[in-house]
């Protein structure tokens, strides 16, 4: 557990980051009959996974466990990624995910065969456990507006295949990297649509229902399939794998832990896909929170009592989701907004500082690594250019793509963050402090080399104070970009205002995601206006217009 | 004894000799001015005397001691240099900039010798002092750079094209007060310039060069007279009456 602090980290921003990091980890109770680390329970970006993850957490919680929530993590890929290094102890998978997307096999057999498949694949690959299934399946549901499908006489993916090239497809971005996605399902059935564009979960039944595209991706216990009334087509040819809900959990947790094992493996069995679709529907339809709605689940199917103390908000609860009309028109979502941060306050506080250390940290540990590289390149000029546009490189690679890679290296939470930040905060300062230093004043620094100043002297008296404002300014850039992609941090656990955002994705809820873009939205206006007077401030007299 | 004095001197710049083997001396009190066209090696020849450059081969003595085995720091601080286009530290004000080597130096009245020397480059301390450079004209911010190398009272002055960049008028009155300057204080100077006329003007001995060499070198009043050559032809294009 916790083998992002372990890691031995080259960076000396990641060594930067580890004591505050640790130190701002929210504080829990210890109720645990075993003083041991906390349980990390993730989950992938959609309703149903933080709704499956926030069952777990309740029924270890209930258990006496002290449970550590991370949920939203971006992919499969990186969720899985962090269950392997032991970062992340247990999480919903689906069994059909498994095979298709993990193991990248094709189906054999009913949901028994594929379960036995993955659990005996995965035991003898990483050592990784599938806990018995939870007891309902979920799989895709490839979905069309009713009237569109009746119009066409649709009702099978076959029939489909005829309609396509007259139809536009929105899928989810994981749907269509997947082999058991997209790909597999144009092979299969020979579907090829007139044009198929990537939608995120939060949009995707809205684009739909609008008639932007036709046909959709979706999950078949999506409250949102009835509340749009859409029609599902039949997996006629059965493409897709069984996708049973089981929780997954790694090699050192299922060791180490029997009984929290135990308490979790309760849950076999006991979940059926109306409770679950319920449990969905309270979430997307009538506005309950996460928390709301795993614990009412949990009361369903027996697990709970229901007691005082079961239901908790706030703490380390997934925010809770504002309550309006799904469908709610962008005014409302204006109305609901003030109400939902002021209930949120004390969270939206927390996420906020958080979102800051992030930042200070990265852009803290790039000042210190590119400011001395920025002077130390005009005396090396030769491979200024080649350096910069190293840096310049690093700026390219897509946040979700870095953090990816981060994940290996330096496990989940603030640390693979604060790396990545720090990575893209240097390109704007080296270039500036490097920019600033070359240009300053050339023929004024030969006179007083010519004069008898150092070269300390130099950089110091001359070079340093001109400079300063296009230094600051670099650093403006970088804090700004920063704070942006801080947002990010989410999806590997790292907490931030990115939470709310990724959280309101998962869920189709604006005002959540709204509840964290805005105030990371102001955020970003402070930083930008507070660094630009410090700009001014450090202009040398005598210069400038 | 000459206080400065090169012998052999060999530079090169890759495939280019830019010093090929110059020997010159100059005399306590004299002001030797370098002319030739741009490429001829009279700046880098000017750079070797406070080691802003180093020779390949060949030697510069400076008060009688090899300059290689003078720290290059403590050198330059003892030897006054101005350069084209002025070069004055833009956020400091003129009397900051005048006050630089003494302040290096540690002198004690650092502000006191940076006063004295605006004046002598006829700008009252009062007026200028506190001014920064951009609020001054060219001519102005040239006499700023003059009084900064002055201030430290050096006996060695180099000026590479220190006029280069005024307007003629300004020009000729910048030289007049850069003469009156090295006449009262008594400093040696030398000077690197691309025009003939000024060098004749302003300086007591000339060197003629050309792709690295010293083609020919006289008092500075004798050298219409006696050109030849290369040099006549320089004399003939400057329009310096004979």
């Amino acid at each position: 557990m916790n083998g992002h602090r372990t890691v031995a980290a080259a960076a000396l921003a990641v060594c930067a980051v580890c004591v505050p990091a640790a130190a701002a980890a929210p504080q829990r109770t210890s109720r645990a009959p075993v003083q041991t680390d906390p349980i990390v329970v993730a989950s992938k970006p959609f309703a149903e996974s933080y709704l499956l993850a926030e069952t777990f957490a309740q029924l270890l919680e209930s258990h006496g466990y002290t449970v550590d929530r991370r949920p939203g993590f971006a992919s499969t890929e990186l969720v899985f990624q962090a269950l392997l290094r032991g970062d992340v102890d247990v999480y919903p998978e689906y069994t059909g995910t498994g095979l298709a997307a993990v193991l990248g096999e094709a189906a054999e057999g009913g949901p028994a065969a594929v379960f036995r498949r993955v659990s005996d694949e995965f035991l003898a690959r990483w050592g990784v456990r599938w806990l018995s299934p939870l007891g309902f399946e979920n799989t895709y549901a490839i979905a069309m507006r009713r009237g569109a499908a009746d119009s066409l006489g649709l009702r099978t993916l076959s029939a489909l295949a005829e309609a396509a090239p007259g139809l536009a497809g929105g899928f989810s971005p994981d749907f269509m990297g997947r082999p058991d996605g997209l790909d597999g399902l144009s092979e299969t059935y020979g579907i090829e649509f007139r044009e198929t564009r990537s939608l995120l979960q939060a949009v995707k039944y809205q684009a739909l229902a609008e008639g932007a595209v036709d046909v959709i991706d979706g999950y078949s216990t999506d409250a949102a399939i009835s509340r749009h009334d859409l029609a599902v087509l039949a997996d006629d040819r059965r493409f897709f794998p069984p996708y049973d809900a089981a929780p997954l959990v790694s090699r050192a947790f299922y060791d180490d832990r029997p009984d929290a094992v135990l308490a979790l493996s309760r849950m076999a069995g006991r979940i059926d896909v109306d409770a679950v679709r319920r449990a969905n529907e309270r979430i997307e339809v009538e506005g309950a929170s996460i928390a709301e709605a795993a614990a009412a689940l949990l009361v369903e199917v027996g697990l709970s009592e229901g007691g005082a103390g079961q239901v908790e908000t706030g703490g380390d609860r997934p925010p809770r989701a504002a309550v309006q009309p799904p469908d709610a028109g962008p005014g409302s979502v204006l109305l609901a907004l003030p109400g939902h941060m002021w209930t949120e306050r004390a969270t939206l506080a927390r996420q906020t500082a958080r979102h800051l250390l992030l930042v200070l940290l990265s852009l803290g540990a790039a000042i210190l690594a590119a400011l001395p590289a920025g002077v130390a390149l005009e005396r090396r000029r030769s491979i200024s250019e080649t350096v910069i546009r190293g840096a310049g490189l690093l700026q390219t690679i897509p946040g979700i793509a870095l953090l990816a890679f981060m994940i290996p290296i330096f496990g989940i939470g603030a640390a693979p963050a604060v790396v990545a930040l720090f990575l893209y905060s240097l390109l704007p300062i080296l270039r500036n402090t490097y920019t600033g230093i070359v240009e300053a004043a050339p023929d004024a620094v030969s006179a007083g080399r010519a004069l008898g100043m150092t070269e300390v002297q130099l950089l110091t008296r001359i070079r340093l104070p001109l400079a300063a404002p296009v230094i600051m300014a670099g650093i403006r850039t970088a804090a700004v970009i920063n704070v942006g992609t801080a947002t990010l941090a989410a999806f590997v656990g790292a907490g931030g205002l990115g939470d709310p955002i990724v959280a309101g994705l998962a869920l189709s809820d604006p005002v959540m995601i709204l509840a964290g873009a805005v105030p990371a939205a102001i955020l970003a206006l402070l930083v930008d206006w507070g660094l630009a007077r410090a700009e001014s401030a450090v202009a040398p007299p005598g210069v400038g217009s | 004894m000459a206080l400065i004095r090169i012998a052999d001197a060999v530079k090169r710049y890759g495939d280019t000799l830019a010093l090929d083997g110059v020997t010159l001396s100059v005399e306590r009190g004299a002001c030797l001015a370098l002319v030739g066209e741009s490429g001829s090696g009279k700046t880098t020849l000017l750079r070797t005397i406070n080691r802003l450059t180093e020779l390949d081969s060949g030697r510069v003595t400076v008060r009688g001691e090899p300059v290689d085995a003078i720290d290059p720091v403590r050198l330059r601080r003892s030897i006054g240099y101005v350069q084209q286009e002025g070069g004055l530290i833009p956020h400091w004000t003129c009397l900051d900039n005048a006050a630089l080597v003494p302040t290096l130096l540690g002198h004690g009245d650092a502000a006191g010798r940076a006063r004295d020397a605006l004046r002598a480059t006829a700008l009252d301390p009062d007026v200028y002092g506190d001014r920064y450079p951009r609020e001054l004209s060219g001519g102005q911010r040239q006499r700023v750079a003059i009084a900064r190398a002055v201030a430290a009272g050096p006996d060695i002055l180099l000026l590479d094209e220190p006029f280069g960049a005024l307007d003629a008028i300004t020009r000729s009155e910048a030289q007049e007060a850069f003469t009156a300057l090295r006449e009262s204080a008594g400093v040696t100077a030398v000077l690197v310039t691309h025009d003939l006329r000024e060098a004749v003007r302003v300086a007591t001995r000339v060197a003629v060069m050309r792709d690295g060499r010293v083609v020919m070198e006289s008092a500075a009043d004798a050298l219409v007279q006696e050109a030849t050559g290369y040099t006549a032809e320089l004399v003939e294009k400057s329009g310096v009456a004979p």
